[in-house]
C-alpha cells in the first residue's frame, strides 16, 4: 500500500542557493530541524512548482540517505512545511 | 523481393518516457527506486494501476491491473496516488529539451512526443540524428533527473519511429530505415505493431496474414478492399513501408467527464450535486477549448448492472455553467430514481467554434456571459473553485480531477485544480 506518512508540520530549514550554469540557480534544502533532531539531506530527487491560486508553492522531494521527505516552500509567506515522509526501510 | 519501401533518410524522432508517472515517482523518492510500484488515480481497495514501474511490469503487474491482483502477484507492491504537478514538470522539461532541436515538435500524449527534423539540416550542423538522440538522453538525465530514462526511435515515418522506440525498453535508441525494416519485422509479432490489437489481428489472420512480414507482403487491394474494407488498408500499406500516414490534425468531437461514484447511492441530492460539479468542470473545459456545444448526453450505470443514457440536440449552442447544467439536469431527471448509481458521466457534442465575442442583443444573454467571464477570471487568478455554485458543494468535496490519457491540451487547465 502507500507507504507515505503525512505530517504537514512547519519545520526549520537551512537552504542553499547554488549557481547552476550562467542563468539557473539550484535551490536545495540542506538541513532540517524536526522534533529536536537535525536531519541533513544528501540528495534532491525532484523539485517542482505548483500553483495554489495565486500562491506559488515549491515542492522539494529530498532524501537523507535513508528516508525520503516531501517539503513544501510557500514562496509568498516564506514558510517551509514538512508534508510527508516515506520511510526508507520498505521491503 | 521489392517491397517499394521509402528510401528517404529517417527524419522523425519519437521520444517516449516509458512508465512516466511511476518513473517520476521513483525519480522524486530514492527509497522507491528498484521497487515494484504503481500509480493510481485514487487510492482505494479496488483501485487500478494507471502506471507501473519497470520492476512491477517484470512481475506481471500492468496498466489496468487492480490493486488486489497486484498485491496477489507481489505482496510488497507499493501503490501511490497520482501527483499531476510532478508529472507536469517532467512533461514541460521534456518538451523544452525537444524544442531545442527543431521547431516542429508535437507531443502525442503526456509522456511521448515527436521531433520532425525534416528541413532542419542547417540546425543540426552535420550531426546525425543518432548523435542528437544520445545528447537528448543525457540532457534528460541532467535536467529531469538521473533516474529518468527515455526510449528514442528514429525512422522515416511516425509509425516506424514509435516501433523503433519500443525495441529496447527502457533506455533504447534505435533506427529503422529501408535497410533494416524487413529484419525488424521478422523479429516482431503482429500485435507488436502499434495500432494492431486483437480486433485487427483477427481480421488479418482471417486473410492468412500471421506475421508483420506477411502484412508487408500483402497486396494494396487485399488490404483496402478485403481486410480493412476502407481507406485504412491503404494507410496501412503506406505506413508499413515507411511513408507517412499519420501526420494529420484530429478534430475535437466531444467534451465530457465521468466519475465512479464514491459511495454508490440513489440519493438525489448527493448525485445531483456531483453531476452538477461534473457539468461545471465540463463547461470549463468547453470554454478553455473556445467551443460551444449543441448536444448534451447524460449516462449512468447502476449497481444492478443496468445502464441509463439520454441525449438531446438543441437548436442553440451553450457554454455557460447555468445553461449546461439546465440541459444536463433535464436529462438527469428522466433516470430511474430508485436505482443505485455506480458511475455517472456526461458529454457535450456537436461542437462549433465559440461566438462569444459577438455581443448579444438580449440583456439576459449578455448578463449570463459577463457573469461567466467574471467567475472564470476570478477562478483563474485565485485558483479554480474559488467561486462555484452552492449546489456543487458536495461534488467539490468528493470528485477529484484525475490524469487524463491521450491529449495534452487540458493538462495546463487541470493543473490549476491539482
Amino acid at each position: 500500500m502507500d507507504p507515505t506518512i503525512k505530517l504537514n508540520e512547519r519545520v526549520d530549514i537551512v537552504a542553499l542557493y547554488r549557481k547552476d550554469g550562467d542563468i539557473a540557480t539550484l535551490a536545495f534544502p540542506c538541513k532540517m530541524k524536526y522534533k529536536g533532531r537535525d536531519i541533513t539531506f544528501t540528495k534532491l530527487g525532484m523539485r517542482h512548482p505548483t500553483a495554489q491560486g495565486k500562491r506559488m508553492i515549491h515542492v522539494f522531494d529530498v532524501t537523507d540517505g535513508s528516508n525520503d521527505y516531501r517539503l513544501e516552500f510557500n514562496a509568498e509567506s516564506l514558510i517551509w512545511t514538512l508534508v510527508a515522509v516515506i520511510p526508507g526501510s520498505l521491503s | 523481393m521489392n517491397y517499394n519501401l521509402n528510401t528517404a533518410d529517417p527524419m522523425i524522432m519519437w521520444i517516449d518516457l516509458n512508465s512516466a508517472f511511476a518513473t517520476a515517482e521513483q525519480q522524486a523518492h530514492h527509497s522507491l527506486r528498484g521497487k515494484p510500484i504503481g500509480v493510481t488515480n485514487r487510492l482505494s481497495k479496488e483501485c487500478c494501476v494507471i502506471a507501473a514501474s519497470y520492476e512491477a511490469k517484470a512481475l506481471g503487474i500492468k496498466v489496468g491491473c487492480r490493486r488486489t491482483e497486484a498485491m496477489a502477484l507481489c505482496p510488497n507492491f507499493i501503490m501511490l496516488e497520482s501527483d499531476p504537478p510532478k508529472y507536469h514538470t517532467v512533461y514541460e522539461k521534456l518538451l523544452s529539451i525537444m524544442k531545442d532541436y527543431s521547431p516542429n515538435v508535437k507531443m502525442k500524449s503526456i509522456d511521448e512526443g515527436i521531433i520532425d527534423f525534416s528541413g532542419s539540416q542547417p540546425l543540426r550542423k552535420g550531426r546525425s540524428l543518432q548523435d542528437i538522440g544520445q545528447e537528448i538522453k543525457q540532457r534528460v538525465r541532467n535536467e529531469i533527473g538521473d533516474y529518468t530514462r527515455v526510449n528514442i526511435g528514429i525512422a522515416p515515418n511516425r509509425f516506424l519511429a514509435k516501433t523503433a522506440a519500443g525495441l529496447h525498453k527502457p533506455d533504447g535508441l534505435d533506427t529503422i530505415d529501408h535497410q533494416n525494416l524487413v529484419d525488424v519485422y521478422k523479429s516482431l509479432k503482429l500485435e507488436d505493431l502499434n495500432g494492431i490489437a486483437e480486433g485487427y489481428g483477427s481480421r488479418l489472420r482471417a486473410h492468412n496474414i500471421f506475421t508483420p512480414l506477411q502484412f508487408l507482403r500483402a497486396d494494396k487491394d487485399l488490404l483496402s478492399k478485403r481486410v480493412f474494407k476502407s481507406i485504412n488498408g491503404l494507410h496501412w500499406y503506406n505506413r508499413l513501408r515507411g511513408f507517412e500516414a499519420d501526420d494529420y490534425q484530429t478534430q475535437l468531437g466531444m467534451v465530457g467527464r465521468q466519475w465512479v461514484v464514491k459511495k454508490p447511492t440513489s440519493d438525489d441530492r448527493y448525485l445531483r450535486s456531483c453531476l452538477h460539479f461534473l457539468a461545471e468542470t465540463t463547461a470549463m473545459k468547453l470554454r478553455y477549448r473556445n467551443v460551444e456545444a449543441r448536444g448534451v448526453c447524460v449516462w449512468l450505470s447502476f449497481n444492478n448492472g443496468e445502464f441509463f443514457t439520454d441525449k438531446k440536440m438543441y437548436k442553440t449552442t451553450c457554454y455557460t455553467n447555468q445553461d449546461i447544467w439546465l440541459r444536463v439536469s433535464r436529462l438527469f431527471n428522466n433516470r430511474p430514481e430508485h436505482l443505485i448509481v455506480r458511475t455517472m458521466g456526461l458529454y457535450l457534442y456537436k461542437l462549433s467554434p465559440s461566438t462569444r465575442n459577438q455581443q448579444s442583443l438580449f440583456r439576459e444573454v449578455q448578463n449570463a456571459d459577463f457573469l461567466t467571464k467574471a467567475v472564470d477570471e476570478i477562478n483563474d487568478y485565485y485558483g479554480t473553485f474559488t467561486i462555484y455554485s452552492a449546489e456543487t458543494l458536495e461534488g467539490t468535496r468528493n470528485v477529484k480531477q484525475k490524469i487524463p490519457f491521450g491529449g495534452t491540451e487540458y493538462f495546463n487547465l487541470l493543473l490549476k485544480r491539482a
